[in-house]
């Protein structure tokens, strides 16, 4: 009887004992930091810029390649992209693409990684192109010596190395040369998609990446295609004072290509703000992320969040279902860099990309080149398609094409610098507003430049054949 | 020996320098390649230099780094980055000879040059034998 008592004693008190902590993923046995010395030789490839099955190259991702090894290869260039429309910047490179490729594994894959410098390769405009420069890899998927494999090569130098991928997560790579803000702001930046070891623990219907940057631009005498040349304005750069705040790489770059999804799908988005000054606040109008994993790391988790914070080379995932027919749109929730180009749309009237698109070579609609005109529409684009269209008819307020021809400079600089005056005062102006069901413009406090550059875009709108210049907002 | 031991503490701490202090980054700061291109088809090598001792300013290595076999108008220099590089004609003067000269021109101001690397050939920054 005694005996029993005892056991009994003993199984109460197994019962009350705390059950064992699971096991922890990232016990040092589990983590593989062996990687041996970097390799740089003065071996040039010629081949093809960026190589790799992990690699995908648009904003639609690709599936993870099942091997344990993945040789990644992402050579630098110089080269002139369009981040908007007429703005064609004089950009470095990993890929040739900005952003650079990006690269998806898994925990416990082998990245093998290989880069040429090949920034001194003749481009076709090679004189407005910047002069061969001094780059290197900086992943932060990776735990090794930065003195070792994140070195700095020459133009035609090759480095290569390799690390084990030990954390899920979305990791931003970089230029790591001094200035790196340089580099960075250039365009040398993308990112590595690692999965946890078993995978996500939710299942997806669509998956893409968004990667925000900030461009800092100030045009030149120099002509490319008979449009100014972009450079990086230096002084912007340092007060962190972007021209444009974009979603991979091109002001309202996926509100011209949305992104696909239909209803009742599940889209799982990986995030990156690369900044390299600004933060991001992430949202889709019109969804609820169901999941948030900061830094792409489902142990990370969070529910029904409205937006995700990021500072500079913050990540996440986020999910979220499409409810129902319509255009969810993808924006930064400082509004100020939304205006500057960070919109997107996801749709379900999107057809789905075209696979491995590299957005900036995508063709480019007419568009102004004198800087002002320029200015003028990416300002208009940002702040009055929800209410004008360009060619598209009538929506809240008039068709802005023709505008110059119906109005003169005058009555319109008037209009755009105090609209509520205008409507008390001038004839024209109160006609249309009743026209408009008494629908009111915004004052939208423009200065004297920025009222200077709208004109300039609508007298150049006006001077394309009918028809040819097109904008319409969806919001 | 407390001199090797100096040197070899120098390069210790070159190589553990934080992000934008190793070798190459230093190198990458003064790296012009119009200069390093002119030089090597002229036969020229390039050497980068890390600028050691008491801060000295941007005009006294400018003033530095001219005289005998070093190319006119190749002095590239980086206050911010302790950094000088030059071209220079090996066939006039070789890069010991080069370092002791332009050493002994910064003696007054207490400074002194390490060669870190150089480039006798396109995409070959080799280091410097001593």
């Amino acid at each position: 009887m005694k005996k029993l008592l005892s056991l009994a004693a003993l199984a109460l008190l197994a019962a009350c004992e705390p059950s064992a902590p699971p096991p922890d993923a990232y016990h040092p046995s589990k983590i593989d930091l062996k990687s041996p010395p970097a390799k740089v030789t003065a071996e040039r490839h010629s081949g093809a810029f960026a190589e790799g099955s992990a690699l995908s190259m648009g904003a639609e991702l690709k599936k993870l390649d099942p091997s344990p090894v993945k040789t990644v290869r992402l050579d630098t260039t110089h080269k002139v992209i369009e981040i908007a429309p007429g703005v064609k910047f004089s950009a470095w490179t990993f890929g040739d693409q900005v952003p650079g490729p990006t690269v998806r594994a898994r925990v416990g894959d082998r990245i093998k990684f290989v880069m040429t410098n090949r920034s001194d390769e003749p481009a076709p405009m090679p004189q407005v192109v910047a002069a061969p420069m001094m780059h290197s890899m900086d992943f932060h998927a990776a735990m090794v010596s930065p003195q070792d494999k994140y070195r700095s090569i020459a133009p035609g130098q090759t480095i290569e190395f390799e690390f084990t991928a030990n954390y899920p997560g979305v990791f931003m790579y970089h230029c790591g040369t001094p200035m790196i803000l340089e580099h960075i702001a250039s365009g040398m930046y993308g990112a590595v998609i690692v999965e946890p070891r078993g995978g996500y623990p939710t299942k997806a219907d669509r998956e893409y990446i968004v990667i925000q940057s900030e461009f800092y631009a100030k045009p030149t005498k120099q002509k490319v295609d008979g449009a100014p040349l972009y450079v990086l304005d230096g002084e912007r750069l340092r007060a962190a004072q972007p021209t444009h705040t974009v979603f991979n790489g091109r002001h309202n770059g996926m509100v011209t290509s949305p992104l696909a999804a239909r209803p009742g799908e599940r889209v799982r988005m990986f995030v990156l703000n690369v900044g390299p000054s600004k933060t991001s606040s992430f949202h889709v109008v019109g969804t609820i992320f169901d999941r948030v994993w900061i830094e792409g790391n489902p142990d990370n988790q969070l529910r029904g969040m409205q937006t995700v914070l990021l500072g500079s080379s913050n990540s996440a995932i986020v999910e979220y279902l499409i409810p129902e027919e319509g255009s969810y749109i993808m924006v930064d929730h400082h509004f100020a860099n939304a205006s500057q180009g960070a919109i997107g749309l996801v749709s379900t009237e999107a057809k789905p990309p075209a696979k491995d698109l590299e957005h900036h070579n995508m063709p480019a609609s007419a568009t102004p080149t004198d800087p002002d005109a320029v200015a003028g529409k990416l300002a208009f684009e940002s702040k009055c398609l929800a209410c004008h269209s360009v060619g598209g008819g009538r929506k809240l307020g008039p068709d802005i094409a023709g505008v110059t021809k119906r109005r003169d400079a005058a009555w319109l600089t008037r209009w755009l610098k105090e609209p509520e005056k205008m409507l008390q005062t001038d004839a024209a102006a109160k006609a249309m507003l009743k026209e408009y069901n008494n629908i009111p413009m915004p004052n939208q406090s423009l200065s004297d430049a920025e009222i200077k550059q709208y004109l300039k875009y609508f007298e150049w709108i006006d001077k394309q054949p009918a028809g040819a210049v097109k904008a319409q907002g969806g919001h | 020996m407390r001199a090797a031991v100096t040197v070899a503490g120098l390069l210790l701490s070159l190589q553990a320098f934080a992000c934008g202090y190793c070798v190459e980054d230093k190198i990458a700061a003064t790296y012009d390649h119009a200069v390093i291109t002119r030089a090597l088809a002229s036969g020229h090598h390039v050497v980068f230099f890390h600028v050691d001792g008491a801060p000295v300013s941007r005009a006294v290595l400018e003033q530095a780094a001219s005289g005998r076999g070093i190319e006119k108008g190749s002095a590239r220099i980086s206050p911010d980055m302790l950094t000088l590089s030059v071209a220079f004609d090996p066939r006039r003067i070789s890069l010991v000879e080069l370092n002791a000269a332009l050493d002994r021109k910064l003696a007054k101001h207490k400074a002194s040059l390490l060669a870190l690397r150089v480039m006798e050939r396109p995409a070959d920054l080799a280091a410097v034998k001593r």
